[in-house]
Order: structure tokens, then sequence, then C-alpha cells
């Protein structure tokens, strides 16, 4: 068992604990994107940081990524966290300003003007979908492809991908695009599914143990027509 | 090769090798570096032409070649080093090369090739008293010249695996972590984390148990930075020795050196010297008989920058893509496939064979406390010895610079030094006393990193600077965290906004504030340093992002969207130089004329005197060329068109009576000033102290540069019904402000100019035959006087001596001029060409003397007593500083004495002027607003030498320019700030087409002189106007760079028809 101090209240968790866990344990909210529990913690989103240590030593760190110390003092709402917050939140809007979840994220946390030039992504690369798709369905259909600025998410070959069950577990995760499903624009669908209108319930007796997390669905939709 | 099956077995084989190493040489033997630098600079050629002769000339047996890596005096390849004598030929041609061989074999040396510092006139016949090498420790780069790496017999003979075999002969790893940890060795990688402590943790790690790896980290890849890939070129074995001794300390059989695809040479010689390790018996399985296995595989990048981060090259060794995780846990608990990893940087394991061999209390003997043993740095940038150089830690950055490194290249000061590479900072010329040392440089707001040190000058734009490496950031970020990722484009982008002049104050607010958070948020040392070049130069520079952002001004004349064309903007009043140029190619020499004289109302005195900025930022010359002569094309139009044809536009003046200004001095400044508000419509009365308008141009400039009837046609084409010129009124004297204020002025004009001389403060200074040069000038030009007799001498090295000093020939009792300046030629204000003809003419130019004592015969002057200098430390301009050397005093003994060291303002009237509220400055200048002009007092407004001191007639002309703007907002009540706007060129000149001959032929066309002998004996105008040939030809070299931003008419696409929407 581990000890440590949470904005002063003092908690035990066991070994291999992260922070982002213990501090949900005392009820501190902590925004995060890119964590999910069930899936391996990433990092990518920053948006969990929290201040450990003191004085010269006082470092922000990922919650999500870190394990309890022994005695480790947490500081999850300080100025420095908010400040950081905040400019991420900003950075992020400037990014995807169309996604609700990040809307509400700035409207929770007090973000009220975008000083960047403004971007339509549809991506924020927190990589949810490429760890759901990996650890959760054992597909390894999609991956990361590129870095810096070209980073983007993709299928090796930006091919259709033979290991995808066109699950849409992807969609279902992804925080950003609710319009990550472009099926009128097949560049920027993933799966491609319902481009092809041939959706995984159209065809459900090829695929027995598929799970649809797609609601709603634009297959479901023109089906229901 | 036989495998040496024990260490006893290799003891006795070194001693061998290194007793036979006597025999070996004891013929002169020529040292040649090919490393990829040398390469690059030809030094293969140089090799072959060698071995031909020597096997041509069966000199085999007279003389040896050793072949090594990179030596670090890159700036000098192609060169050769003669040992043992260690002659160093630097930049040799390839004919030379047999005359290099020829006096090795005969032991003799070659004057003209061996290497001289041209600035100090010395000849270095060794190697190791150049300044380059003799201030540099190295300990580690030094056998790089000993070694042929590709032989390990060499590596052996320079007592190389002696480390090995005595850490073998006693296998004791703690004695081993021991000895590093005692030398206080820290990473050489850039974080600067104790190895020892590491080494010591790494060994604890997983409870001592299972596999553990050594990592060299050979991922180099800072702009700018070389020097692990010259120590894997030049001495590979050393770098094995280190992680054969590391794996033993960690308890660790595998190794692997991660080593980019980028640097072929070094994975060559690294593969080569592995083979030979391993075939020695050296690396791999039980260790020279001793059951210590240990064996090493390269691993080569793909070149990904952020592989060089330790969580990344980890997972790239692993075959995965290179993306770091959050530590902890760090690489010493889980490394590859999950063990215990140690990760060193390649000079570091260079290192630990000098530890182990010497004992690690020794190493801690070099450097500073805390800050132990040498560090390899390579200069790069802007400075004269670009190389390796390798210092103990705690050397001051100004040694570094301007000892090893020799100071700057050309005339620009240097301004700043970024150590650390992209993610380091920029440290400023004034902090150059930092000494070097881990600790101190994250105090500066920058870091060690692996040690690039890129010099800058004042040619560089720090905003360019830091958005340069913002640029290789956002390419070279991995992308897994966002801050990194989206923080680096962001800031890339304002960065870009600053340097093309569309940002606001808010906008370097938001840079800062994003950079905190990035540097706060980032996972990994790549993503957490990234915003340090930003922060660094904000921090030290902030004034020339501030000029970007609010005057829209590069100084440095990079950022091109502000620049425009050079010339124009090099231009205080914007004259659209490549217009009138382009205009003269055409042949259509009056519109060359209107476009000149739109923005200058002097176009004949400029075509002569002017200190011409165009041409110092033209880039035909910044290119590498000679800029074109933009004054003599000036010059070549002015003669022939008259002033009389250009019709300025006017405004008529609608409210009433027009307002009254009034000008104080009629010098270039003042009389524009006049011009300007006449054509707005006021009445001006311009007052003049002397008899004839003219100031400056009459009292500073003598008449062989500025005929007197060339300023006075110019200045009857200003004067019109508006302008009222009164001569012979002095402010003081017969006029003052109150009284002009009161009687209607609207407003006051100050631009009395600078014509007082400042004085030696010396004894006897008023002695009879003493002058100071403005009077000495002015008594000729006005009155006619020749006051130089016999041998004259004049202090100073700016234009008024030069000036002074060419008057002063032309003078009738003249037998000798000569200059005296304290410093060196190099470091004379004057403009070049002026010094040149000053030369021809016959004047002394004597340097590195002061002035002590003016000593005087009967009340007479006779001459003067002075002291020789030598250059000191650079002081706060930059400059070296003269330094007085004790026992040179001499005497100089001379008729006439002109000082001409500097000119004080005007601003002697001022105060009986009954001028209250008018602040006087400390340098007794006029002190006005920067932006408004205006001086303290309401309505007074003052411009030109008055307010800068003594300075150029083209500034006095834009600042007369201005204000005449200034004054008319004034006068109606408008705000006087008026925001900067960029100055493009807007005119499109159809270009007239070259052939490709022309182009590569051409040079730049000298400007016409009068002839020495005759110019000598008049005071007739020296230079002389081009031919209509000559000025076309001139001409057509123009880069033409204002095409790049004007179009033809009919092509010019119809003001924004479509508005990209959603796009970026």
């Amino acid at each position: 068992m581990i000890s440590l101090t949470i904005n002063g209240l003092p908690v035990t968790v066991d070994k291999g604990t992260t922070i982002l866990e213990a501090a949900k344990f005392l009820g501190f909210p902590i925004p995060t994107l890119c964590h999910m529990d069930g899936l391996e913690p990433y990092g990518a989103c920053r948006l969990c940081v929290v201040e450990i240590g003191e004085g010269n030593s006082a470092r922000l760190v990922t919650s999500c990524t870190y394990r309890a110390e022994e005695g480790l003092k947490v500081r999850t709402a300080s100025n420095r966290v908010l400040r950081a917050r905040r400019m991420i939140i900003e950075l992020l809007l400037g990014t995807c300003p169309q996604s609700k979840v990040i809307q509400d994220l700035a409207s929770a946390h007090g973000v009220k003007r975008q000083r960047f030039k403004q971007e339509h992504e549809d991506c924020i690369l927190c990589g949810l979908c490429v760890r759901m798709c990996k650890e959760q369905m054992a597909a390894k259909a999609i991956g990361f492809q590129g870095r810096g600025e070209n980073r983007r998410i993709g299928t090796p070959f930006d091919i259709k991908s033979e290991v995808c069950r066109l699950c849409g577990g992807c969609i279902y995760v992804c925080p950003a695009c609710q319009l990550r499903c472009t099926y009128n624009d097949p560049d920027k669908a993933v799966c491609g599914g319902c481009a092809n209108l041939t959706p995984p319930c159209v065809e459900k007796e090829k695929f027995d143990d598929m799970m649809c997390y797609m609601s709603p669905c634009v297959a479901c939709e023109i089906r229901k027509e | 090769m036989k495998k040496i099956a024990s260490v006893e077995e290799f003891s006795d084989f070194r001693r061998r090798v290194l007793g036979e190493k006597q025999i070996e040489y004891d013929r002169p033997t020529l040292v040649v570096c090919a490393g990829t630098g040398g390469q690059a600079s030809g030094s293969n050629d140089v090799i072959r032409i060698i071995k031909r002769y020597i096997l041509e000339r069966a000199l085999q047996y007279r003389i040896a070649l050793r072949v090594t890596g990179c030596q670090g005096f890159c700036e000098m390849d192609p060169f050769i080093v003669v040992e043992p004598g260690r002659q160093l030929y630097p930049k040799l041609r390839m004919e030379d090369v047999p005359r290099v061989i020829e006096a090795a074999v005969g032991g003799y040396v070659v004057d003209e090739l061996i290497y001289k510092d041209t600035r100090e006139q010395r000849v270095y016949q060794c190697q190791n008293d150049i300044p380059f090498f003799k201030k540099q420790t190295r300990t580690i780069l030094g056998n790089n010249q000993s070694i042929d790496p590709i032989r390990i017999l060499n590596y052996i003979e320079q007592d190389g695996y002696a480390a090995l075999e005595k850490v073998m002969s006693r296998p004791e790893p703690e004695r081993i972590i021991k000895e590093v940890k005692d030398s206080g060795i820290r990473g050489r990688g850039g974080a600067g984390f104790p190895t020892g402590r590491k080494w010591e943790l790494a060994r604890a790690s997983a409870d001592g148990e299972g596999q553990k790896y050594v990592v060299c980290n050979a991922d180099e890849g800072d702009p700018g930075a070389y020097m692990d890939r010259s120590l894997l070129e030049g001495n590979p074995h050393a770098i094995i020795e280190g992680m054969i001794i590391a794996g033993m300390a960690i308890g660790a059989t595998q190794g692997f050196i991660y080593v980019r695809s980028e640097y072929p040479l070094a994975i060559k010689h690294t593969l080569i010297a592995l083979r030979q390790a391993r075939e020695m018996g050296l690396l791999g399985t039980n260790i020279l008989g001793s059951g210590i296995d240990f064996d090493i595989e390269v691993v080569r990048g793909a070149g990904a920058f952020v592989c060089g981060e330790e969580t990344a090259l980890i997972k790239s060794i692993e075959g995965l893509m290179g993306e770091p995780r959050q530590r902890p846990p760090y690489p010493i608990e889980k490394g590859i496939m999950g063990r215990p990893t140690c990760i060193n940087n390649v000079e570091t394991l260079a290192n630990i064979p000098v530890i182990i061999k010497d004992g690690g209390a020794n190493y801690a003997k070099i450097g500073v406390p805390n800050n132990t043993g040498t560090k390899i740095f390579s200069l790069v940038g802007k400075i004269r010895n670009t190389g390796l150089v390798e210092v103990p830690l705690g050397m001051e950055i100004g040694e570094v610079v301007y000892d090893i490194g020799g100071g700057p290249v050309g005339k620009a000061k240097i301004k700043a030094v970024q150590t650390g590479g992209p993610s380091g900072g920029c440290i400023p010329a004034t902090m150059f006393d930092l000494q070097i040392d881990y600790d101190s440089l994250v105090k500066a707001g920058s870091i060690m990193g692996s040690g690039g040190m890129i010099v800058m000058d004042e040619n560089t734009c720090m905003v360019d600077v830091a958005k340069y490496f913002m640029s290789f950031l956002k390419d070279e970020s991995c992308g897994k965290c966002f801050t990194c990722r989206k923080g680096t484009q962001r800031m890339w982008e304002i960065l870009d906004d600053i340097s093309r002049g569309n940002a606001t104050m808010a906008h370097l607010d938001l840079l800062e504030e994003l950079a905190h958070v990035v540097k706060d948020t980032s996972m990994c040392g790549l993503g957490q340093s990234s915003p340090n070049p930003v922060l660094s130069t904000i921090r030290y520079f902030k004034d020339e992002y501030i000029r970007h952002i609010k005057d829209k001004r590069c100084d440095a004349f990079v950022c091109r969207e502000l620049v425009g064309a050079p010339c124009q903007s090099a231009c205080p009043v914007g004259t659209e130089a490549w217009r009138y140029v382009a205009h003269i190619a055409r042949g259509e020499y009056q519109e060359a004329y209107n476009a000149i004289r739109e923005a200058n109302p002097f176009p004949s005195v400029c075509a002569r005197v002017c200190n011409h900025p165009c041409e110092e930022r033209c880039r035909a010359g910044t290119s590498g060329g000679d800029p074109i002569a933009i004054r003599s094309l000036k010059r070549f139009v002015t003669d022939r068109i008259d002033p009389s044809t250009f019709r300025p536009r006017r405004q008529i003046w609608t409210n009433g009576e027009p307002p009254r200004i009034a000008v104080i001095g009629s010098g270039p400044g003042g009389l524009t000033a006049a011009h300007y508000l006449s054509l707005t419509g006021y009445k001006v009365t311009v007052f003049e102290a002397e008899q004839e308008p003219g100031g400056m141009l009459f009292c500073a400039i003598p008449s062989y540069r500025l005929p007197k009837e060339t300023i006075n046609k110019e200045i009857a084409s200003l004067l019109d019904d508006n302008i009222t010129l009164k001569c012979n009124t002095a402010l003081g004297r017969d006029i003052d402000i109150d009284g002009l204020l009161g009687q209607g002025y609207k407003a006051v004009v100050l631009a009395m100019g600078a014509h007082k001389s400042k004085p030696l403060q010396l004894e006897n200074e008023d002695a009879p035959g003493v002058f100071p040069s403005i009077e000495f000038l002015k008594a000729f030009n006005l009155r006619g006087e020749q006051l130089a007799k016999g041998r004259v001498g004049v202090i100073g090295g700016g234009n008024s001596a030069i000036d002074a000093a060419r008057m002063a020939l032309r003078q009738k009792d003249v037998e000798s001029v000569t200059i005296l300046y304290r410093r060196t030629r190099d470091e004379m204000p004057a403009f070049a060409e002026e010094i040149e003809a000053a030369d021809q003419e016959g004047i002394v130019i004597k340097t590195l003397v002061t002035p002590m004592r003016v000593l005087t015969t009967s009340g007479l002057f006779s001459g003067l007593e002075c002291v020789r200098n030598e250059l000191g430390e650079p002081d706060s301009s930059g400059r070296r500083r003269p330094v007085p050397i004790p026992g040179t005093e001499h005497t100089v003994e001379l008729d006439t004495l002109i000082v001409a060291i500097s000119e004080d303002s005007g601003v002697d009237c001022i105060s009986p002027a009954r001028s209250g509220g008018i602040e006087i400055t400390s340098y007794n200048t006029v002190r006005v607003d920067r932006d408004t002009m205006m001086t303290s007092r309401q309505g007074v407004f003052a411009i030109g030498d008055v307010v800068t001191g003594p300075n150029t007639v083209i500034n006095a002309i834009a600042a007369g320019k201005k204000v005449a703007v200034l004054i008319d907002r004034f006068v109606r009540g408008e705000q006087l700030i008026q925001p900067a706007v960029k100055n493009l060129p807007k005119v499109y000149v159809e270009p007239i087409s070259l052939d490709v001959q022309f182009s590569a032929e051409v040079s730049r066309a000298e400007t016409p002189r009068a002839s020495v002998a005759w110019r000598k004996r008049n005071f007739a105008e020296v230079e002389v106007t081009f031919s209509v040939e000559e000025a076309s030809r001139e001409a057509r070299r123009c880069l033409r760079c204002d095409l790049e931003f004007t179009k033809p008419k009919e092509a010019e696409a119809p003001a924004e028809v479509a508005v990209a929407v959603g796009g970026r």
C-alpha cells in the first residue's frame, strides 16, 4: 500500500495505482480526453496534468500515467495546473472547435476566447481509437502514421484494412468527432462501411460476434427509411 | 589476427606495439583529415595526390601518410599537418600539395602556405601555437589526429585499450563505478546526469540479476552539432572500449550503438572497429579469457530527431515507432524489452577510458567543481574558425567565441550564441562572461545540449532564428502529446505572423504564455525544452520582436515580407532604388529621376555623399557578389536631368491664411522639412546663422566630394514662394524660441546640426596650429582660408577625420598628412571607399596609436606624444578595446593638428534662446520623443544631428520628411503617432531580358575617379559620372528583388474573388 496526499487529503492506494485513479477515488475531478477505463494509459492530451513535488522541484505530470509514490504531494487544481489546462483547452478549441466534448470542457473551465487561427480538424490524436482497436477489439487495424504536424491516424499503407471488422469502436470512443463517420467523404472515413452501404448491421449474419457501438448510425438511419 | 586469450597476453602485445611505435614514427608523417567535413572540402583529392606523388617518387620509406577522422579545424579543410614539427598547411589547393610533400621530406617549411593569421599578421610555425588549438584541452578530440580510425593498432599505440586491460586484470565492477563517480563526469548528451550514479543505479536495478543492456546514443540530430559523428568516425575504438567497461560495470552482456543512417562514414568505421575488436578477442564471449561476455550491435536510426530521447530510442531499438513514454519508470529500471538499460552519450563513453586509465580523481581536476572534465563544442555560424573545440567546463563563452573561434567573420558584430541545438536558447553577447557549465546555462535560459554553439551576428534576425528552430521542432516533434505537437505548430504560426508583420503585441504575449505551458506540460525532453528558442530570444531580444511588430522592420534584413526590396527598406527615406535602377536599364532617365526625386529632395547631393545603406544591403552583394553601384547610378541620372523637370504635387491651403512654421537651420534636414511643409501649403521661414544656406553640407563636407555649385543648385530648386530664407540670423543671438512662438509661428523645427568638434581633453589643445576639424573645414568652405601647414596630423578614424585629412592634403603649404587612429583599420568608422581614396592620395594612416600629450615649442604646436595600443577585450559596442602598451611612448613631430574625434550637437545656442522646457540629454543633444519628434516643449520639434549627434545626410533628410508630416498633423490637431506600414515595392517596372552570358560575366562597374596625381593638387570633384554604356551595364546587373512583390497590370488578379471558407 502506498500513502500519498492529494490536495492535502491523505489517501492510501494499491501499488501501481495512478494519480488519476487515486484522485477519482477521493472525488477530485480531473478532466481527461485520452483516458478511458479499460484502455492502457497513454498521456497524449495532457489535460489531466497535476502538480507534484514542492518548491523548485515542483512539476506538472499527467495523472493518468504517473503512478502513485510513497509520500507524494499532489495538487490537482493549483494555479499552475489551471493555467496550463486552460491553455490546452484553448489549443484544443482552436483545432477542433466543432467537438461537443471540447466545447463542454471549455465552458466548464471558463475558457471564453480562442486566440489562435481557427482550424477545423476532426482529430486531436488522443489515440483512443488506436488503443480501442488494439486492446479491446484485438484488431490493430489502425495506428499512427508520420510525426510532428504530419501525424495522423490511418491504416497501414492507407488501404482498407483486412483485419478491420467494422465494429465502429473507434468512432464510439472518439472525443473530437461525432463527424468521424463521413460516409459522403470516403477519403476521411476510417472504416468506409457506410460509404459502401454495407455497414456491419446490414450483413449481420457474416459477423456472429459483432458488437456495434455506432449510435446513431447512418446505416441504421438509412435502413429505417 | 589471432584471438588474444588472456589478459597477460594482451598486456604483452600492447607493450610490444607501444615499443614499435618509436621506430615507426622516426620519419615525417603527413596527417590529413578525412572526416565527413574534410571529405566535403576535398581531402580525398589531397590524399589521392599524396599517394600518387609518394609512389611516383618512391618516397614511401622517407615519409608516411595518416588519414584520420575529423580533427576539428573544419574551417581550414582541406589541410595537412606535418608531424613531428606539426606545421599546419590550411585550405590547400590541389596544385600546392606536392610542395608540402617536398617540404616535409626535405625538412623545411613552405612559408606561403603555412597557417597565418591575416588580422594579426602572424605566422604560426607549429599547430600547437595557433590560438584555435592553444586554448583547447584536447583530451578526447586530440586522439583523432593520431589515429587512423580503421587501424586498431593505431588506437593501441595511443595507449588505447589500456583502460580495458586495467579493468580486466581486476574485474571489480564496484571499483569501476567508484572511479567514474570520483571523476564527477556528467552525461555529455545534454541533461548532465552524473554517469557514475546512473551506472550504480543500473547495476542495482532488477536486483542485479538478468539481462541488461548498454546503449551508446549516437542519434545526434541537432542542427549544427557534429561532435558525436566526429568521434565515431575518428576514434570508434574509444567508444567501444567505453562501452565494454560500462557493460562490465553494470553487468550487461549486450550493447547497442544507436546511430543515424545519415552518418554512413561513422557506421562504416564503427563496423570495421567492431570487427577488429572481435577478432582480437576484445569483444564477444569470454573477453580476453576473463569469462566476461559483451558484444555490441549497431542499430541504424532512420533519422527522427525524437529518437535521441532515451525512451523513444528504446522503442526504436525494439523496432517500434520512436515515441517517448512517461518517465518513471526510467530506462535503468525498464528499458529495452523491459530490461534495465543504461543509455550513455557517445562523448561520455569516449571519456570513460581516460577516466579509468588516469583515475577518477585526476580527471576531476579538469574543469570546475560539479562540472568536471572537458566538453566538445561544435562552433559554427558567423565565426571565423568553424570547427570542433574541446575545452574544460567552466570556460567563459567569450573565450571560446573570441579567442578560439577568432571572433566575427566580417564587420558585423557578434550578437548572440545559440547553445544546445533546437531545444537550447540564445545567450546575448553581453553575457559572454558566463561560464559554460550545465547549471549556468540552464540559469541563463539555455541548455548545454549535445554541445552545438551557433554564433550569430547582427545580420541574424532573432525572430527568424526562433522561427527556424520552431519549424524544425514542429516537424520533428513525435506528435504523441498534444501540447508539444500543437504547441510547436502554434508557436511557429505566431512567429511566422511576426516575421511577416501581421502580428500585434497581444500575439507576443500569447506566444510567451503558450511557450510556458508547453514547457510545463509536455511529456519528454524534446517538448519541455522546445519553447527555449522562443523564451530565450524574447528574454534577451524582446526589442527585436517589438521592432517587427510595431515598426514592421527587420533590422537584420532577413524577414522577407518586411524587407521587400532591401535597397528600398535600407534607405531612410525609402527611395525605390530598384525602380530607378530598372528605369536606367531601360534607358528611361526621366522616369528614373522622378523615382529618385519623389523620395528625396536632395538627389544630386545624395548622389555624391550618401553613405548608401542601400548598397550594403543589396542582395547582389549579400548573396556573394558585389552590390549594384546604386549611388553612382543615381549620380548618372541626376547629372543628366534638370531638377526643374520634376513637378512635385502641391496642396493649397484652403482654410484661410496658411499657418506659419519656423525652421532653424538650413541644412539638409531643415530644408527638407521646409520643402515638404511648403508643398502641404504652409508658409515656412528658414533661419540660417551663416551667410548662405546649406548647413552641415557646407561645413562638414569638403568640396572635392560635394562642389558648392551642386549644393546651391539643389537648394535653389527647393526654395519657392512659400519659403522665406533669412541668413545671418542665429538662434540665441537674433531670434529666440519664445519670440518665434509669440510671433505666431505654429511650430518651430530645430535643425542646427552638429557644429562643434569634440576636444581631445589634453593640455595645450588650444595652442596655435591645433584646429577642431569642423573649424578647419568651415574656414576653407566658407572663407577660403587654408589653415594647414607643413606636416599635418589628423586624429580620428571617422569620416570627418578622412575629410579633414584629404582637405589638408590639397592645401598649398602642406608637406604630408598622417591620420592617427587608436584601433585598427577594420574598426575605422569611416566609409571604406573614403579610406581607400585617402590611401591612394598618399595619406599615411597610423593605427593603434593614442595621443597622450600635445607638445608645444614656444607656445606653438610642435608635435604629439603618442603611445601604441593593442586590441583587448571587446567593449559594450562589440569592438575590441584599445589597450596602451606601456613603454611604447614616442613623439610624432607635426606642424598642424586637426582634431576629428567626433562632433557635439549645436545645443549651446538653445539655453540663451528663451527656450524654457526644452530638455538636453547627457550626450549634449536635444531630447525628443522617438515617435513624435517633439521636444519636451509643445510645438517645438527637433531633427537631424542636433538630436542624434553627428550623422549622415540621408538620415537628416529622412527626419526632415517625417517631421513635416508630424507638424501637419500637429497643426491640424490630429494624433501624432502613425501606425507603421510595410514598405514594399508597389510599382511594376517591366524587366528587360538578359542573356545568360551577360549575367555570368558582368561585374560591378567601378565608380570613375579623377586621377590621383591630378586631384591631389586641387579642390575639384574626385568622383566622375558613369558613361551611358557603363550605367546601363551596371543597372542591368540588378537582381530586381521587387518583382517578387509586384505584378504587371493586366495580369493582376481581380481583388479577392474567392475567400476560402474553412481553409487554413
